[in-house]
């Protein structure tokens, strides 16, 4: 994979830190990153992660609202717990770790969520390239 | 598709709270943050004040006189007086009584802000909503209750105006009044009627609060200890710099007119000195049927949710959706016969939120959002991931 073909899925709560996304599900502020929304981010399955990674994505984003603040009560807490193995259904344990990141932001926390992903991305390009195809 | 999450009236002061709550989270991290636990601090103040109350109800006398007594006064009054004068640590306890019970009506209060800023009180939540309203005014009445019972100048001024404004309701007020009084006028049963409602109705909070808990999954009941200890911290505060002390004992040939008041608990009294009874009772009952109807009031035209919906023939009847729904949504039901497994998945669409919660917890595909199917979100995944390269 070439350095253009970079592109970070973020899994995102719709009622956790606004993000603007674009028509065609990208990120404007951060560059190679594709948007979907949920409902909670207690909806994301473990799968769908898995489904992200399989399919060439450099990494994965998932991203609720503060842990202790849910609109639904529990989601960001069933993820966390899903994504930490305390939750079934977990992750597969083949599954590259240091591709996920994790992040807990409330609503005005937009700042926030640009630098730490853009972070993540720099991160990724000094990871060996995924074994996947 | 975009629900009422960026167009619901309420926007700035959900933002307001969750920029507030941001800057809390960076002083006591996100376990400790109080606003967090906004349910279970009134909880938390509801214990403090039954055992703080069950250690004054040993001592408490209910009477106004005591014929048994009658060369040293006994009655309520001295009862209270010796509680707080002369007992071990008696007043310390009645402070507690008295500002753990402020704490609660601010608490109950910064409660229901939260969830109505938040806007987190309507559609699948009205009973949580509904059955607050009524234990507030419970907790309300209950506290005003505790003013009668030391039986000072403002207990006998209270009692005559709430004998006054239940005579002056139609057709039930005079059976109401006598209720209240236990007979026609203040007597010494009066108290005891005043002692009984008073930790009578607190225990029929703990019924009502079950109602409150009901369809909530784990509700939170407990803060953790560090948060109990501020609150405790809070109320010690108080109780240490401004100690309670009664007014002068109530003589039933005199008419107080004036008394200082409690904002939390008594603020309906000073409504009833300023308007004529039948206004008072227009406003209280008004008043409460709008907040009560507030879910349905703000937001006349609210979507329909599109409740979770089940695949039959994927469900292995794992119960995993079931455990993690956090409104008691799923129920687990006999799978039909001729099916491989023991149990089915079925969905309660009156208390479903449309959240989604089951589908991270089905490994099987087998619960779905009708509008937005996780084969859907596969595919969309895909699709954002071809579309560069």
């Amino acid at each position: 994979m070439s350095d253009a073909q970079k592109t970070v899925i973020t899994l995102i709560c719709e009622r956790a830190v606004e993000v603007n996304v674009d028509g065609g599900g990208a990120c404007p502020d951060v560059p190679g990153m594709k948007v979907i929304k949920f409902p909670c981010s207690g909806m994301i399955q473990p799968l769908m992660i898995e489904a992200a990674l399989k399919n060439g994505a450099e990494g994965v984003v998932v991203c609720g609202c503060q842990i202790g603040d849910c609109y639904y009560r529990e989601g960001n807490r069933m993820i966390r717990e899903r994504l930490l193995g305390d939750r079934p259904p977990t992750m597969k344990k083949g599954t590259d770790r240091r591709r996920i990141l994790a992040l807990w932001l409330a609503r005005p926390q937009k700042d926030r969520f640009i630098s730490e992903s853009k972070e993540f991305i720099a991160k990724l390009g000094s990871l060996p390239a995924p074994e996947t195809k | 598709m975009q629900k009422i999450v960026d167009n619901h009236p309420l926007k700035a002061f959900n933002s307001l709270t969750l920029t507030l709550e941001n800057i809390t989270n960076k002083v006591m991290t996100s376990k400790y943050n109080p606003f967090y636990y906004h349910g279970a601090l009134p909880q938390y103040y509801l214990w403090v004040l039954y055992l703080s109350g069950l250690l004054l109800f040993a001592y408490y006398i209910p009477t106004i006189d005591n014929a048994y007594f009658s060369k040293n006064l006994v009655n309520a009054w001295t009862s209270v007086d010796y509680i707080t004068k002369s007992l071990p640590f008696g007043g310390v306890i009645r402070g507690i009584h008295r500002y753990a019970g402020d704490a609660m009506v601010i608490t109950i209060f910064l409660h229901a802000i939260r969830v109505w800023f938040t806007d987190r009180y309507r559609q699948y939540r009205w009973l949580q909503w509904v059955s607050g309203i009524i234990l507030a005014i419970f907790v309300l009445f209950i506290g005003q209750t505790g003013y009668y019972l030391v039986w000072d100048e403002r207990s006998l001024l209270l009692t005559r105006m709430t004998a006054g404004a239940f005579e002056a309701i139609p057709f039930i007020g005079s059976g109401l009044k006598t209720w209240f009084l236990n007979g026609d006028q203040i007597t010494n049963l009066t108290l005891s009627n005043f002692l009984f409602i008073h930790i009578g109705l607190s225990f029929f909070l703990l019924f009502g609060l079950w109602v409150h808990y009901l369809r909530m999954t784990r509700p939170v009941m407990t803060p953790p200890p560090a948060v109990n200890y501020i609150l405790t911290a809070f109320v010690l505060i108080c109780v240490f710099l401004f100690p309670i002390n009664s007014g002068q004992m109530a003589d039933l040939n005199t008419q107080p007119n004036a008394f200082e008041i409690d904002w939390f608990f008594l603020f309906p009294y000073a409504l009833l000195s300023q308007m004529p009874v039948g206004a008072y009772w227009a406003v209280m009952v008004l008043g409460t049927v709008a907040i009560t109807a507030l879910p349905w009031i703000m937001i006349p035209k609210q979507p329909a949710i599109e409740t979770a919906e089940v695949v039959l023939n994927k469900c292995t009847g794992c119960s995993l959706c079931y455990k993690d729904c956090p409104y008691q949504a799923i129920e687990m039901v006999p799978a039909p016969a001729g099916s491989r497994f023991k149990l089915l998945a079925t969905v309660k669409d009156f208390r479903c939120s449309g959240c989604g919660v089951c589908v991270g917890a089905c490994a099987f595909d087998a619960i779905d959002l009708p509008d937005l199917p996780d084969a859907e979100v596969n595919a969309k995944i895909k699709a954002l991931l071809e579309a560069k390269g």
